[in-house]
């Protein structure tokens, strides 16, 4: 009989695999803040911007929603996640700012750095 | 920042500096001198990691390697290997799988972040809470598993038990306990429920950890379930909490997809399934004997106890029912283990506990930090300290519950006892950074008319005491308080906290005594001289021109109620009986011409 375990360890398997097959490897990850709070404060309309950004042929990202991480006084919060790198966090960010921030980081490489948290 | 290539967090808890870290730290520093690369890299102090025995504990960001057990000597080796030349020092990392703060991967470096320490909120900002195989990906449900593999339902409450959680709703009852006498009774059918009712006002701790991470929460209920011999879960959220519904019902349902929640849970004979019931948001439906009558239908009223819901809950059954971050606690206690838990913390109070801080400091947010944190720490080195350079006045936590603290607390470390024992209680989370504009009379009226509007009105001493209270202090920041009324107050309120039925009418006067034990100079300004240090009380309030006024006008222009006289260019006058105390003539001004007395 599969124990409840080895039931477990094989869905974790898939789940993985089901979010890799949806980009997770992608160079860059994109986490945009939305929970009841963040959203208060704008974060769809910044989620909008970057789902446009990747429908308009922006490539190599895995976009991803997320619960708040607690610094209200700084939403929305978009954290935006390259492996071998310093997490960015950038904070109070605008659907401008997220055009910026699809322009310059995601783009071009280059972390703005007055922004981030 | 836009130099620095590394980041590395060093451990500032108690048990990492008496293992050194301090010199650890300064040998650091001076290495990164010697070997020029200073700028490459920054140095944050975090809070206990949780890994005391491997202790003093570096991590070094990107890639998330943990070093323990680092001495100066290991120094050199460090920075030139991993720093310098790009190889971690293999012999010094140590592997951890512990389920808590893996969120420091991302937000290690940020100071807000570093003296906490993050159990129950775990994955909140870190996984999309809406898709199950994020949370599965960060072995969720494995807990889950483990107990239905290994462990018997007694083995479970054991666990519990040797953890030391005690219930975050408030009141910090031992949860192993709670979960025993619910275990022990003998019924057909028992039940679990999820408080997330959530009254207190400016409290969004237990909306912020089911928005962030329903899966958790959800996971720890059945494993309640399993452990008492329930069949069924309740979870009472308020009905002003819709997408934290909306993702609890995502949640369940999808859990309910994979076979963890329904018949025959992953293949054993265990059964279990979790439903939503909503509150309309009464803050007395929060207590659990009210809370059960909402559910049953009835109206939201509690009822004496004994019997305990763990005896006699809902429709009458052995019913066990923890807060939400009870809830999240448990995942962690079956996989981290129990043991790991009660490393943490002080001696009556272990792991970790959220507060929503707010009020007058910089950095207001989430936070969670292990017991025994100072409030000290929480308001300057997590808050930021006050804004606007004024002086920090007092730290209210508890809510309608609880006290204020003045600033000879602020060493007070964060347990049900310490807290208790100063004046205040731990309470759900509600955290409240008072500056010197506020008044603290206001403050404690401010509690009082939000008890009094939600007492259920089925006992006397808190229906018609908390409105008495509320004349009393209502004549006081008007300006009518009498000589007596401070010790009136007094009697109120050790009568209603004798008195009443439920804890809301128990703890409904603590906002009032402890600020009079605390401040009660500003109560005996009030009603001697009239006078609100803080500014606040309005009907206490004149708006007097001195002598800087140059005559511009602008304060006559823009007075709603043509209160102000004078002609250009000379000092201008403030009819004090046609004042409404708007003040918007005190903001116009540009010659600070204007006082508030
Ligand atoms: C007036 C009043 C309001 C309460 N509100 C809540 C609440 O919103 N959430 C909560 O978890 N517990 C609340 N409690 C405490 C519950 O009665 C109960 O102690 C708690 O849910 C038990 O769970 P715990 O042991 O995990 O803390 C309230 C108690 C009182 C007297
Ligand atoms: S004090 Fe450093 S890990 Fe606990």
């Amino acid at each position: 009989m599969v124990t409840p375990l080895e039931i477990i360890r094989k869905k974790r398997a898939e789940a993985v695999n089901r979010i890799v097959s949806k980009g997770y490897l992608s160079t860059i990850r994109v986490y945009v803040g939305m929970a009841t709070c963040e959203i208060a404060a704008g974060s769809k309309e910044v989620m909008e911007v970057f789902r446009q950004a990747i429908a308009n042929g922006l490539t190599d990202v895995y976009l991803s929603q997320k619960g708040c991480a607690g610094r209200c006084n700084l939403e929305p919060t978009v954290e935006v996640i390259e492996e071998g790198k310093i997490p960015v966090k950038y904070g109070r960010v605008t659907p401008e700012k997220a055009r910026e921030i699809v322009e310059r980081h995601l783009k071009k490489g280059e972390v703005i750095t007055e922004w981030a948290i | 920042m836009e130099d620095v290539q590394y980041k590395m967090m060093l451990c500032d808890g108690v048990s990492c500096i008496h293992n050194q870290s301090k010199e650890l730290q300064s040998a650091i520093e001076s290495e990164l001198d010697k070997s020029g690369i200073r700028d490459a890299v920054s140095i944050h102090l975090s809070g206990c990691l949780g890994m005391c025995n491997k202790g003093p504990i570096l991590i070094v960001n990107p890639g998330y390697t943990i070093y323990g057990g680092v001495g100066s000597e290991d120094v050199p080796e460090i920075v030139q290997s991993h720093l310098v030349e790009g190889k971690p020092v293999a012999r010094l990392v140590i592997e951890e799988d512990h389920l808590y703060n893996r969120f420091f991967r991302i937000f290690g470096d940020v100071d807000f972040f570093g003296k906490q320490m993050r159990i129950t909120l775990r994955n909140c900002g870190v996984i999309d809470p809406e898709n199950i195989d994020d949370y599965l990906s960060v072995r969720g449900y494995e807990a889950l598993a483990k107990v239905l593999c290994d462990m018997t339902p007694e083995q479970v409450v054991a666990e519990v038990k040797k953890s030391g959680l005690r219930g975050r709703g408030g009141a910090g009852f031992p949860t192993g306990l709670k979960w025993g006498f619910t275990a022990a009774q003998k019924a057909d059918e028992k039940y679990v429920i999820c408080n997330a009712d959530e009254g207190d006002p400016g409290a969004f701790m237990d909306r912020s950890a089911i928005e962030g991470d329903p899966h958790t929460v959800i996971e720890g209920i059945i494993i309640g379930g399993y452990a008492v011999g329930a069949t069924k879960g309740i979870v009472y959220i308020r009905a002003e909490y819709p997408l934290a519904i909306k993702r609890l019902e995502k949640a369940i349902e999808d859990a309910r997809e994979h076979g963890f929640l329904g018949k025959d849970i992953l293949g054993t004979d265990f059964s279990f399934d979790v439903e939503i019931r909503l509150g309309a948001g009464a803050f007395v439906c929060g207590e659990e004997t009210a809370l059960i009558h909402s559910i049953e239908g009835a109206r939201g009223m509690p009822r004496p106890r004994p019997p305990y819901p763990s005896v006699s809950g809902l429709f009458g059954k052995p019913t066990l029912i923890n807060n939400v971050e009870t809830w999240a606690n448990i995942p962690v206690i079956i996989l981290d283990g129990g043991e790991w838990l009660s490393s943490i913390g002080t001696e009556t109070s272990k792991g970790t506990k959220v507060f929503a801080l707010a009020g007058k400091v910089h950095n207001t947010g989430l936070v969670e930090v292990p017991m025994g944190t100072t409030l000290r720490e929480i308001v300057y080195d997590i808050g930021g300290g006050i804004p606007n350079g004024k002086k920090f006045k007092a730290v209210q936590t508890g809510g309608p519950s609880g006290g204020c603290l003045p600033e000879e607390y602020l060493d007070t470390q964060i347990d049900y006892e310490s807290l208790a024992k100063a004046g205040s209680i731990m309470g759900s989370g509600g955290m409240i950074v008072i500056d010197e504009e506020s008044c603290m009379v206001s403050l404690a009226r401010f509690f009082i008319e939000f008890t009094q509007d939600e007492s259920c009105g089925k006992c006397t001493p808190c229906r018609e005491g908390t409105k008495r209270m509320l004349e009393i202090l209502t004549r006081i920041v008007e300006g009518k308080g009498k000589a007596g009324d401070i010790e009136k107050l007094e009697r109120l309120g050790s009568m209603i906290k004798k008195s009443s039925l439920c804890g809301l009418g128990q703890s409904a006067p603590n906002p009032v005594l402890s600020t009079i034990k605390n401040f009660r100079e500003e109560y005996e300004e009030h009603i001697e001289q009239k006078k609100c240090r803080a500014g606040q009380c309005v009907a206490l309030l004149s708006y007097v021109v001195n002598d800087e006024c140059v005559g511009c006008g602008a304060c006559k222009r823009i007075c709603p109620t043509g209160a102000i006289e004078g002609t250009r260019k000379e000092k201008h006058l403030i009819l004090d009986e046609k004042c409404i105390r708007c003040g918007q003539c005190y903001d116009v001004c540009k010659f600070e011409a204007i006082n508030k007395v």
